[in-house]
């Protein structure tokens, strides 16, 4: 069918006069490489033309079958956390200065948005207790390969020591990350009763070939690790790096990484602010302890602060750039050659708003809205909540001791509820598993309901 | 001797890329010249390797960054590094101020020293490759 209009270019005399500049009679002509057995050959059966606003009315119908955190209580974490954010912080971060396809970084004319990634910058420091942080990483994961790589630049060795607790989207990163630098990476194990790492076994792998020593904080399981003092130790001994991971929400009521000898501090900056929205845009948070080596071995942009030549001004640029692609090319000290800037930004906004004494208050509630769900939970019969005896952020595990989890996963939905994340898959080690993640959103109702429904569920089962 | 406004050391060997290398006692100093440095301007960072490290003739061995450019550093000539010039770590503004002097950056016990030095300029040679350089920019 040749449907012409005047908003769409390739009419038939346009296609005609193409054709005749190509030397092209027929059309058929520039898909004769496709084979004929893998043709479609019928028209692809389409309804004709709709105006516009039938065509939204049927979008909307099919965005109808979604059902959002907001409509039905969702219990969904291990890498995107569904927290509130304040209506000022898409306010502010949508104003037109900030609001921009790609991030000026011409100084002359971009102060405001140079600024704004300094401040970024220095609350990511704060927040985490390290010296230097980057203007950000595409996500955690992304954290997570450029630490190993720094690490293996910093200690000129090649291997990185990870958990098996860890995030299992986040490893297969990490190993694709390491693939082109030929990076071993060693996995030590947990303990089935503590879900914290096993020290004897990572004393035993590391030596003076690990370039660096990663554990997350809280882990993938939610579990706080208590041992962070010894396994710096371990770190220490063998003179490799102390890298840790965060969920950033965790630092207003857990020490900072800083505080406890970690020498590159990386995490999610997703729930500073930013939507679930199907898993992204993703934040990675990126900062490290100082020293002047170390400090141009960090990937990605830097921000710094400065005075004009006369002395009498204030200002921003990027800096250090003579470690990126732009400046050293292939021996530049990462791929990576772009930030997630207006999402740092927004993060920015969120936890400048909130302030310190907000960050301990929204903790303390995740943190007591997960401790609430645990007990109920684990008071039910069938039931084990947490399955870790440790402490544990805003998430946690729930274990089916008598049938499937996936089972009473569907239950739940039946009953308008999301249930965690099931981790039979990834972990088939814990049995019957799901991870359960509360934030402030959460309502006592809602985590009532949750409750009543898996005392129901547990006493059909 | 001068050329423009660049020093020359005499008794040294020259690389194309502008490194000088001293001999002494089968021990090979080496830093950039008067040249590089000016070309360069304010010189911020220095990166050498630890001792011990191996180099090879025209490899690269560590990088000069200023506040214009960075650049690698080459060898002029291969064996193995005995001693890196510490200071630089905190002034790196020594090879600005004394090239030929606090500003050394290495030291190589050479592997091949001979055939080495039959592929570097001496001071007269040198002299002659800046002048054309000068002239071509």
């Amino acid at each position: 069918m040749d449907f012409t209009h005047s908003y769409l270019p390739n009419v038939p005399e346009i296609k005609k006069k193409m054709m005749e500049e190509i030397s092209v009679t027929d059309i058929e002509e520039l898909f004769a490489d496709i084979p004929q057995a893998v043709r479609l050959k019928k028209d692809i059966e389409l309804p004709g033309p709709m105006s516009e606003y039938e065509v939204l009315l049927e979008l909307k119908q099919i965005a109808n079958k979604n059902v959002s955190a907001n409509e039905m209580p969702t219990f969904l974490g291990g890498g995107v956390w569904n927290h509130y954010i304040p209506a000022h912080v898409p306010q502010l971060a949508m104003r037109s200065e900030f609001y921009t396809a790609y991030t000026p970084y011409q100084p002359e004319i971009s102060q405001g948005s140079l600024q704004a990634l300094f401040e970024y910058q220095s609350l990511i420091c704060e927040l985490t207790g390290m010296d230097a942080a980057n203007a950000s990483l595409y996500d955690w994961g992304s954290g997570l390969g450029e630490a190993a790589l720094t690490a293996m630049r910093a200690t000129k060795r090649n291997e990185f020591i990870v958990p098996r607790s860890i995030s299992p989207e986040r490893r297969s990163t990490l190993e694709m990350f390491s693939r082109g630098v030929l990076a071993k990476i060693t996995e030590v194990g947990f303990d089935k009763e503590t879900g914290m790492l096993y020290l004897d076994e990572l004393d035993a792998k590391a030596s003076n070939e690990t370039a660096g020593i990663y554990i997350e904080n809280p882990n993938y399981f939610g579990v706080l690790e208590s041992q962070v003092k010894e396994i710096k130790e371990i770190a220490e001994k063998n003179n490799a790096l102390f890298v840790v991971g965060v969920n950033p929400m965790s630092l207003g009521v857990l020490k900072a990484p800083g505080d406890y000898g970690a020498d590159i501090v990386i995490g999610e900056g997703q729930p500073l602010g930013l939507p679930t929205s199907f898993g992204g845009p993703l934040l990675g948070i990126f900062a490290i302890r100082y020293d002047k080596k170390f400090v141009r071995t960090i990937p990605g942009r830097l921000v710094g602060m400065t005075t004009t030549v006369d002395g009498t001004m204030r200002g921003y640029c990027l800096t250090l750039s003579a470690r990126e692609q732009h400046i050293r090319r292939e021996r530049a000290c990462s791929n990576i050659c772009s930030n997630e800037a207006l999402v740092a930004i927004t993060a920015a906004i969120y936890l400048s708003t909130l302030g310190p004494t907000g960050m301990k208050k929204l903790g303390e509630l995740c943190m007591a809205n997960a401790q609430y769900l645990q007990k109920k939970i684990n008071a039910i019969d069938g039931f084990r909540a947490p399955l870790f005896n440790a402490a544990h952020f805003n998430e946690f595990t729930i274990t089916n001791l008598d049938g499937s989890i996936e089972d009473v996963h569907k239950r739940l939905l039946t009953r308008g509820i999301h249930g965690g994340k099931l981790l039979t898959n990834e972990f088939p080690e814990l049995g019957e598993t799901a991870l359960c993640c509360t934030t402030e959103v959460h309502t006592k109702k809602e985590l009532d309901k949750l409750i009543t429904a898996l005392q129901e569920i547990g006493g059909s089962l | 001797m001068k050329v423009g406004d660049y020093e020359i050391q005499e008794g040294l060997y020259y690389t194309k890329e502008h490194e000088w290398a001293k001999v002494e006692n089968n021990k090979v100093t080496v830093g950039i010249d008067d040249y590089a440095q000016k070309l360069l301007k304010d010189i911020v960072y220095v990166e050498l390797p630890e001792k011990g490290v191996a180099v090879e003739q025209m490899k690269a061995f560590g990088i000069v960054e200023s506040v214009k450019a960075v650049s690698d550093l080459y060898a002029p000539v291969s064996g193995a590094i005995t001693d890196f010039n510490t200071r630089l770590d905190d002034e790196p503004e020594l090879v600005n101020t004394g090239p030929y002097g606090e500003g050394w950056m290495i030291v190589i016990v050479p592997s091949n020293l001979e055939a080495d030095l039959a592929n570097l300029m001496n001071a007269e040679s040198y002299a002659e490759y800046i002048k054309k350089l000068m002239e071509e920019h």
